[in-house]
């Protein structure tokens, strides 16, 4: 039965291989900086700020991985370059809270509307797991299927196997498992953009539901896929993960923090290419934590990354605050 | 576009499947073949008619089982002198405290009640909220009697907020008020429900409340009812790496959950007490409440406490609203001399001060019993059957992913039953994003949107639920968790402020929402020979515990 049904789905998959891949406009990170070219002495770098004593959410025209928009019942992110139409009569249930400690966001849940006609239930979950600050031995969207397909807990039942797909010129795994007891059924399809690992998560009472809704997935619009060793990304900056680690850093100051709150502040910077800090985004954290890394951070000079030759931005991610924890040693090689 | 869980779930009663009369044909759940769903037209229109109506209902207080909580960890007494200490422990808990005059003084100037056990009474001593018309009947929310009952002079009111028959609650302004508006300035402090002005053991002191209604018309007061303290010892000796390894164990889980620890800023370990997690230990509980809620200053906080606003001003409390007990302060201090009697240990339970004696009396509480093996409360009876599908069900829509069903203890100094125990908690202790249900105040590393996953042991004899009682029924309860508007508070009155300050927020939802999604796809009521489990047994599970 598995079996059969892996490869329904990749003949059909097969017929959508041709469709091409949405390109990412890569005009808008010129947007970021209110005053363009002056550097770091009068312009901090703007700030995206998430925890505090009141939920608040980004305000500024940045591309970023929570600013998804949903209209005219398409699904749209500019930081991910991807845009997903919604299942016939299914809506936004609701936007994601802001991202957590540990790098993961949920970028759009989806659930049938008032006028789905219908019957069976579901939920669509689209999230985003910032693969810099992920807690685990994983590095990317196959090894955290893996991780998850075998960690399921006892309720659930594997339905098929962790298998790779393309959709347009983007690679996923995707597996799925059910619970006998509710007899509700997942599907799960990941895929690396920007150094995060994006999965779609389709849940259903009906298989059948639930199959067409992974079919219609070929219709997505995704990131070019630009140059080898860009995980999915288009022509943006490159994503190294620790980055700012030694010899890369000419300059450093380290941020002096009014109150020592020992929560982790994981923050995402992007850094132009002569090296100063161009754009700053907090995960999370305090208001008075954001004060104290921005006025470092605005201090520090990095070796341009270079990439044939001519220095390109570059986009990593840096834990002040606590250190982070991992459950096991980090493996050496990717599970297959 | 509809976001209103409530409406979701009132169109689901709607569209299909209609109350107690779902008729489903399962092809058996072992192969993976197709579910046929009959659903009667008749009935539909009928439930359109019906509403909000739902087929689900939450069984209510578990009352069959007798009362399954409140008693001592059961082989306490293999530890020698611990049963007295507990016992001495729970006589302080239920001491009436007063002003001056009395053996138990120190109460005030202002406070929320004056007796720990009268809002910890729910199912039993320890607990949480009571109420007068569910099971164990124990009486009205005490704070609704205080003029009644002599507790308070008429020179205080009655706030709105406080109802016989709704939940003990303390209230906290997220803003400072100033001049009559909200400031962006946080506030976030208890400001408590009562003055002794009047008392006659109170002196001179004359002070007044604070100004409730204007908070409500400023839509800048939120509420917390009491936390039961029932396993209060399984949760303090819970290690830190347990707790780690559960956090890291659900990354990657698919129903978008992603929470974290509140810290202690003392020594950066993780605190577990409180609706976020916000104190340590149960004596640092205990210690809060003893002078936060009745103005009891103790050996852990040891000033009297002027209102929040009072310090804002930098004016303090009155001179003579000052040391009313007339000993100094603090005003609860260990006892140089022990009370005599013929019993050691009892003599020695009399020594420490009463916070350390409260922390003795919650440690040794043992976990509220389930009762997997059904039930029956005041409208139905539940059977096990139905319960072991809710607690699978439980765990597959995504609950268990932060109500974690259980957690071993590390090794206890204290006694056996603490020593590399299981606690059956249904909580992971961490903090989470809960969108609108956000109240705005920031607690150690908690930020105003984050809460404590509470732990659902127990939750089968509590009445109010969520951290301000709003739900009095677990499927709005559950409902709840995905909260649809932004800023919305509940109970605040005629508000119509613009509640300034209390952030833009961007709507940003619950970590919930996904579970509660999943929930609401689940078939409202199993029908008789199915072994499909639905949103009924789930909460009949629930009320099991």
């Amino acid at each position: 039965m598995n079996d059969m049904t892996v490869l329904r789905l990749l003949v059909s998959l097969a017929v959508f291989i041709s469709l091409p891949a949405w390109g990412q406009n890569t005009g808008s990170w010129s947007v970021v900086q209110s005053s363009p070219s002056s550097k770091v002495e009068t312009n901090l770098p703007p700030t995206l700020l998430v925890k505090g004593a009141w939920p608040s959410a980004t305000d500024l025209t940045a591309a970023l991985p929570e600013g998804g928009s949903l209209t005219a019942g398409v699904y749209t992110n500019q930081y991910f370059g991807l845009s997903y139409t919604l299942p016939t009569d299914w809506a936004q249930k609701s936007a994601g809270p802001p991202p957590s400690d540990s790098g993961e966001y949920v970028l759009t849940l989806l659930s049938p509307s008032d006028t789905y006609k219908g019957t069976a239930r579901g939920s669509i979950l689209v999230t985003a797991q910032d693969l810099f600050f992920i807690p685990l031995p994983v590095s990317n969207a196959v090894e955290l299927i893996h991780y998850t397909k075998s960690h399921l807990q006892p309720y659930y039942q594997l339905e098929r196997e962790p298998v790779e797909l393309k959709i347009g010129a983007q690679s996923f795994t995707s597996f799925s498992y059910w619970s006998p007891v509710t007899d509700l059924h997942w599907q799960v399809l990941a895929t690396d953009i920007r150094c995060h690992t994006v999965q779609f998560v389709f849940m259903n009472r009906d298989p059948k539901t639930l199959e067409s809704q992974v079919l219609e997935m070929n219709k997505m619009k995704l990131p070019a896929q630009s140059s080898p060793g860009d995980v999915g990304g288009a022509a943006g900056p490159v994503c190294l993960k620790d980055y700012a680690n030694g010899e890369n850093v000419i300059e450093r100051v380290d941020p002096v923090f009014v109150e020592h709150k020992y929560n982790p502040v994981p923050v995402r910077i992007i850094i132009d290419q002569g090296g100063s800090v161009k754009q700053i985004h907090f995960l999370s954290a305090f208001p008075d934590q954001t004060k104290a890394v921005t006025t470092a951070l605005q201090r520090w000079k990095f070796r341009p990354y270079l990439r044939d030759g001519k220095p390109v931005e570059v986009e990593t991610g840096i834990l002040f605050g606590r250190t982070p924890y991992v459950a096991i040693a980090p493996q050496s090689a990717a599970v297959k | 576009m509809k976001t209103d869980s409530r409406q979701y779930v009132s169109r689901e009663a709607g569209r299909c499947c209609a109350a107690g009369k779902a008729t489903e044909l399962l092809l058996h759940a072992k192969t993976i073949l197709p579910r046929i769903v009959k659903c009667s037209s008749l009935f539909f229109a009928v439930s359109m008619l019906v509403g909000m109506a739902f087929a689900q209902t939450d069984p209510g207080v578990r009352s069959s089982t007798g009362v399954n909580a409140g008693t001592p960890l059961p082989d306490l007494a293999a530890t020698a002198g611990a049963p007295e200490f507990f016992a001495n422990g729970q006589t302080r808990f239920e001491q009436v405290e007063v002003v001056s005059g009395g053996t138990n003084n120190g109460l005030g100037p202002r406070f929320n009640l004056n007796q720990c056990s009268a809002c910890h009474s729910q199912p039993a001593v320890g607990g949480s909220s009571p109420n007068a018309n569910q099971y164990p009947f124990i009486g009205a929310n005490p704070e609704s009697q205080v003029i009644k009952d002599g507790i308070v002079t008429n020179s205080n009111t009655i706030p709105s907020f406080i109802t016989a028959a709704g939940p003990v609650r303390e209230a906290r302004f997220p803003f400072v008020i100033s001049n009559g508006a909200v400031t962006t300035t946080p506030d976030g402090g208890v400001h408590d429900l009562f003055t002794v002005t009047g008392r006659s053991d109170a002196g001179n002191c004359s002070i007044s409340q604070p100004n409730f209604t204007q908070a409500e018309n400023l839509n800048d007061i939120i509420f917390r009812i009491p936390t039961p303290v029932f396993g209060a010892g399984f949760i303090e000796n819970i290690g830190e790496d347990t707790l780690i390894k559960n956090h890291n164990a659900i990354v990657g889980n698919n129903f978008g959950v992603s929470g974290t620890f509140n810290y202690n800023g003392n020594d950066g370990t993780i605190s577990r007490f409180g609706w976020k997690a916000q104190n340590k230990s149960t004596l640092l509980f205990a210690g809060e409440a003893y002078n936060v809620e009745m103005g009891i200053t103790n050996e852990l906080f040891q000033n009297e406490r002027p209102n929040p606003d009072e310090e804002q001003n930098f004016t303090g409390l009155p001179g003579d609203c000052l040391n009313l007990a007339g000993s100094g302060y603090p005003e609860d201090t260990t006892n140089f001399k022990a009370t005599s009697g013929s019993n050691q240990f009892a003599t020695n339970a009399s020594i420490p001060s009463d916070i350390v004696m409260f922390a003795m009396f919650m440690r040794f509480l043992d976990q509220p019993a389930a009762q997997p093996n059904g039930y029956s409360t005041a409208t139905t009876t539940v059977t096990a059957a139905s319960i072991s599908r809710g607690q699978t069900a439980f765990g597959s829509v995504g609950c268990a992913t932060c109500h974690t069903p259980s957690l071993n203890t590390d090794p206890s100094s204290f006694n056996e039953d603490l020593n590399k125990k299981t606690a059956n908690l249904y909580s992971d202790l961490e903090i989470h994003r809960m969108g609108a249900l956000a109240d705005n105040v920031s607690q150690g590393t908690a930020g105003g949107d984050q809460f404590r996953t509470a732990p659902l042991w127990g939750v089968g004899q509590r009445i109010f639920f969520l951290h301000d009682g709003r739900a009095s029924d677990l499927l709005t309860a559950i409902q709840d968790h995905c909260p649809s508007s932004v800023n919305s508070i509940p109970n605040q009155g005629t508000g119509s402020g613009s509640g300034s300050g209390a952030g833009s927020g961007s709507g940003a939802a619950s970590e919930a929402c996904t579970a509660v999604t999943n929930f609401e796809a689940l078939a409202q009521t199993t029908a008789s020979g199915s072994t499909v489990a639905s949103q009924q047994d789930v909460l009949n599970f629930l009320r099991s515990l």
